[in-house]
């Protein structure tokens, strides 16, 4: 009876019909988005890159799971914002599109990388404190050396290469914190986030700065179960954000006031302060529920369209009920994550697979919030789809930690149930 | 880790909860405001789909044809220059000129936007343009025209007529108008701003008709008002001496009623009034009647009224009682405010459009009146209808008197910083079962109201009424 459950479970866990067929629409639906820029540019690169980038998809989301027992409906909905994200880069700037296509291949392959490292965790363990290190000393140094890029100067410019650290340290944070927060060395993980923090504001970039916040104080709270540190965190994040403001911004922080009237007066100031977000706004109402189509639309006029306002240049061409599935497959992701991080047999590992689950669905919450004037603009990318490879790589490598806990997950069960079938056959 | 759990659980409900947020506030936003943002100035986009659709008819409500498409997919106006000119505020113009005409706001029907996807894409297989809904609306373009030839020449101003059973609105104005087939660079340079719609989006002080308002406040927060007798003295002395509420032309009325102060237009009665309410109470009664609100109605984008907030002095509470300080309302707004009294105390919703028609000549969608708010009690409204009915009989408003009708009315004349001439309003309705009709006009600039708004809105009673 016993067996018959647990053979159940495993073949619930392993084949699922649902999760094939939803990889198959997908390609599809990636498909005949790049058959139409094919008619479309009738050229030897869209057709290649049309046939490619459903291959990718295929592979990676076959393959992947078959050697690394990784979860397959995740991988299956980042595989598709990825190619999402390759599709619209191609249609609003071809070379975009390839570089986006590049760094999908190599997100994948960062993926399966932070994959078996996490699955190995235990060997790593001596250097945890040593991430901590090093990851202040990455964002260090855009501080002493670094390149101003709207406002903030969070760059690292390397010959040709420009990349941002505090990419990079999200999920060295995550990792950080979790070991800190598992040793309940709360102290420790409050110094080191605040470190980061500090570092942060002076490279003027307030948003990820926010993110780090907010995904510390939500793993502090889990770990600790502490209502008054989550109230003392939010009291004291609001206590610092009406003071600083008013100091901040007589010292180097002019973005900051702009950024505040475009959001509370978009229309007023459509011209100027406000006109990223009512051209924003208006690429989605002139999209209308259906969208104007693939290559159709007419939000090419938005700023910085590529990275930060990807979203709604997305639902102009392909309308608003779209957008709300995009709102619902990031949903979608976060509460797999959040179910791998679950039933995790560790502290340590619920606490990786979650605060990377809250940093991915935090991150687009602020910047779809900031695209249609929930939230002020605060200049972070939409995870998986905007166009960045440092960025596409981090959330990629924080898809890689979820994976990885997942397959350790995934490990346990089938121990457990060898152990139940040996003990069935011992009996 | 059974505590990690739990608190995990927690998280992920408020993350998903902030997620799914994005899709209320979106889709919220999106449907109240949707149509404005795309109909916006700002909207640069929206020639470029227009030209991809063939828009189809707007008729008043008499089935008039105000605007039409012709073969060439030119948009034709009526071929009377009088009719074009009083209709260009309410339509809108081909450079999308006038903000927030029917052309432009009304775009999503008039263009077939909200035609489903499935009509759209066999359009689009088969090459035609897709074809948009006709459009029948409140107005009456002849009445329209008519009072615009009343309205005196020069002035800048705005008139509005408006039924205050339904809320549809006969008849909107803004002056000066221009003829939409006939734009010349000189219309684009006229520092009057011709484009500009005065009835909806110029929102200023309204001198006494505003009393209607501080009227209503006293009846409601202060008992037996109506028998008491007040005093006018012929000031009120505010320390400084500068912002002293004097009576129109020094006048000293003595013990009077509150009827007889209202008749008589008294500055020095309703200044002490709002200062008996304060701030607090006249500000209540002003949010009753949809002052401060921010107004998201179906057919017309009209910029919000807005009581003063800031520097509340003695003086400025006193000076605000009268309808003067920083207040700020539209003419429409003003004959809400007329019809909301007219009404019974219930304010309706202006209404543009009567029904939309689909290419087959089916009717798409028939509009019906919508009660916008309750300003006021019945009993109320039935007492400051008497007081007005007073105004026009033996007041400051007998310029509106029509003969054989009960007219109700309010005059009000606002002294405005750096101008010449004081603004004349007049807001009234004509109180007849048959005849449910509010009027509101404004002359900037004019003189007094008693001798410029009163006998104009007479003349646009007498235009209603048929009477000659």
């Amino acid at each position: 009876m016993r067996k018959n459950k647990k053979r159940l479970n495993k073949k619930r866990i392993n084949k699922n019909p649902l999760v094939n067929k939803l990889a198959f629409t997908i390609v599809l639906f990636i498909f005949s988005g790049f058959a139409m820029l094919t008619v479309k540019n009738m050229d030897m690169q869209t057709l290649v890159i049309s046939i490619a980038v459903p291959l990718i998809f295929l592979m990676s989301t076959t393959l992947i799971p078959k050697i690394f027992f990784a979860d397959k409906l995740l991988l299956s909905l980042v595989n598709f914002l990825c190619s999402l994200g390759v599709l619209v880069l191609y249609r609003m700037d071809p070379a975009k599109g390839v570089n986006h296509a590049i760094n999908y291949v190599v997100g994948l392959i960062t993926m399966v990388v932070i994959m078996l490292v996490v699955k190995n965790l235990s060997r790593f363990r001596k250097l945890f404190p040593i991430i901590g290190l090093f990851s202040i000393a990455m964002l260090a140094l855009p501080v002493v050396a670094g390149k101003e890029i709207g406002g903030a100067k969070a760059w690292i410019q390397i010959g040709s290469i420009g990349f941002q650290p505090s990419e990079v340290v999200k999920i060295m944070l995550v990792v950080a914190n979790a070991y800190f927060l598992s040793k309940k060395k709360i102290f420790y993980s409050m110094a080191f986030t605040g470190m980061c923090l500090l570092l942060l504001v002076l490279q003027r970039d307030l948003g990820t700065a926010l993110l780090y916040y907010v995904v510390t104080l939500v793993m502090m709270f889990v770990a600790s179960g502490s209502w008054a540190l989550l109230a003392g965190g939010v009291i004291g994040a609001g206590a610092v954000a009406v003071l600083g403001y008013s100091l901040l911004k007589r010292i180097g922080f002019a973005h900051l006031e702009r950024r505040l009237l475009a959001w509370l007066n978009p229309w007023g100031n459509y011209k100027d302060a406000g006109y990223q977000t009512v051209q924003s706004l208006l690429a989605i109402v002139n999209g209308g529920a259906f969208g104007l189509g693939l290559g159709a639309g007419n939000a090419s006029q938005i700023p910085v369209k590529e990275t930060d306002f990807i979203f709604p240049f997305i639902l102009n061409e392909f309308g608003m009920i779209f957008g709300v599935c995009l709102v619902l497959i990031y949903i979608i992701i976060f509460l797999r994550g959040i179910a791998v991080a679950m039933r995790c047999n560790h502290r340590m590992h619920s606490l990786m697979a979650a605060g990377c689950s809250f940093f991915i669905a935090f991150q687009t919450f602020v910047i779809i919030g900031g695209n249609i004037n929930m939230l002020p603009i605060t200049g972070v990318t939409l995870p998986f789809v905007s166009y960045g490879g440092t960025s596409l790589l981090s959330s990629m490598g924080m898809m890689g930690v979820i994976q990885g806990i997942a397959s350790i997950n995934k490990r346990h069960i089938m121990q457990d149930e060898l152990l139940a079938d040996i003990g069935e056959g011992l009996a | 880790m059974k505590n990690l759990r739990s608190m995990l659980r927690k998280a992920a409900l408020v993350m998903t909860v902030l997620l799914l947020s994005l899709v209320v506030f979106g889709a919220y936003n999106v449907s109240t405001q949707g149509n404005r943002w795309f109909s916006s100035s700002a909207n640069t986009h929206l020639r470029e789909l227009k030209a991809n659709a063939t828009a189809g008819n707007v008729y008043d409500r008499m089935g008039v044809l105000l605007a039409t498409t012709d073969i060439n997919g030119k948009r034709v106006y009526n071929p009377d220059s009088n009719i074009r000119r009083s209709m260009v505020h309410v339509l809108g113009d081909r450079q999308n000129n006038v903000g927030y005409g029917v052309e432009a706001f009304m775009a999503n029907r008039l263009y077939g936007f909200d035609t489903s996807p499935l009509v759209r894409l066999t359009h689009a297989i088969r090459g035609e343009k897709l074809k948009g809904n006709d459009l029948r609306l409140t107005v009456d373009s002849n009445l329209s025209s008519r009072i615009a030839r009343l309205f005196p020449k020069d002035h800048k101003g705005a008139c509005v007529v408006m039924n205050y059973r339904t809320g549809e609105v006969l008849s909107l104005l803004s002056f000066p108008n221009f003829d939409p087939d006939n734009i010349t660079e000189a219309t684009k340079q006229d520092r009057n701003r011709p484009f500009w719609n005065n009835a909806t989006r110029w929102v200023s002080a309204p001198g006494s008709t505003f009393k209607v308002i501080t009227l209503a406040s006293a009846l409601q927060n202060i008992n037996n008002i109506e028998n008491e007798t007040l005093n006018c003295s012929g000031i009120i002395e505010f320390p400084g001496g500068r912002h002293n509420l004097l009576d129109a032309g020094k006048a000293v009325h003595g013990d009077i009623s509150l009827k007889q102060a209202f008749t008589k237009s008294c500055n020095v009665v309703f200044g002490s009034l709002a200062l008996r309410l304060g701030d607090a109470q006249l500000s209540n009664t002003a949010a009753a009647f949809g002052i401060g609100d921010y107004f998201l109605f179906r057919d017309f984008v009209v910029e919000n009224s807005s009581y003063p907030k800031h520097n509340r002095t003695q003086s400025e509470i006193a000076w605000t009682g009268v309808g003067q300080s920083a207040l700020q309302i539209s003419p429409l707004h003003m004959c809400m405010i007329a019809s909301s009294i007219a009404n019974g105390g219930d304010m309706m919703e202006p209404q543009l459009l009567l029904r939309e028609i689909n290419p087959n000549n089916e009717v798409k969608e028939q509009f019906s009146p919508r009660v916008y708010k309750k300003a006021l009690s019945k009993e109320h409204a039935q007492i400051i209808s008497d007081y007005m009915y007073g105004v026009v009989q033996s007041g400051t408003g007998t310029g509106a008197r029509v003969k054989g009708y009960r007219i109700c009315g309010k005059t009000g004349s606002s002294e405005i910083d750096n101008q010449e001439k004081s603004n004349a309003w007049f807001i009234g309705f004509i109180d007849e079962e048959n005849y449910p009709y509010a009027v509101c006009v404004a002359v900037m600039n004019a003189g007094s109201a008693g001798k410029v708004a009163a006998p104009l809105a007479g003349e646009i009673f007498k235009e209603i009424l048929g009477v000659r």
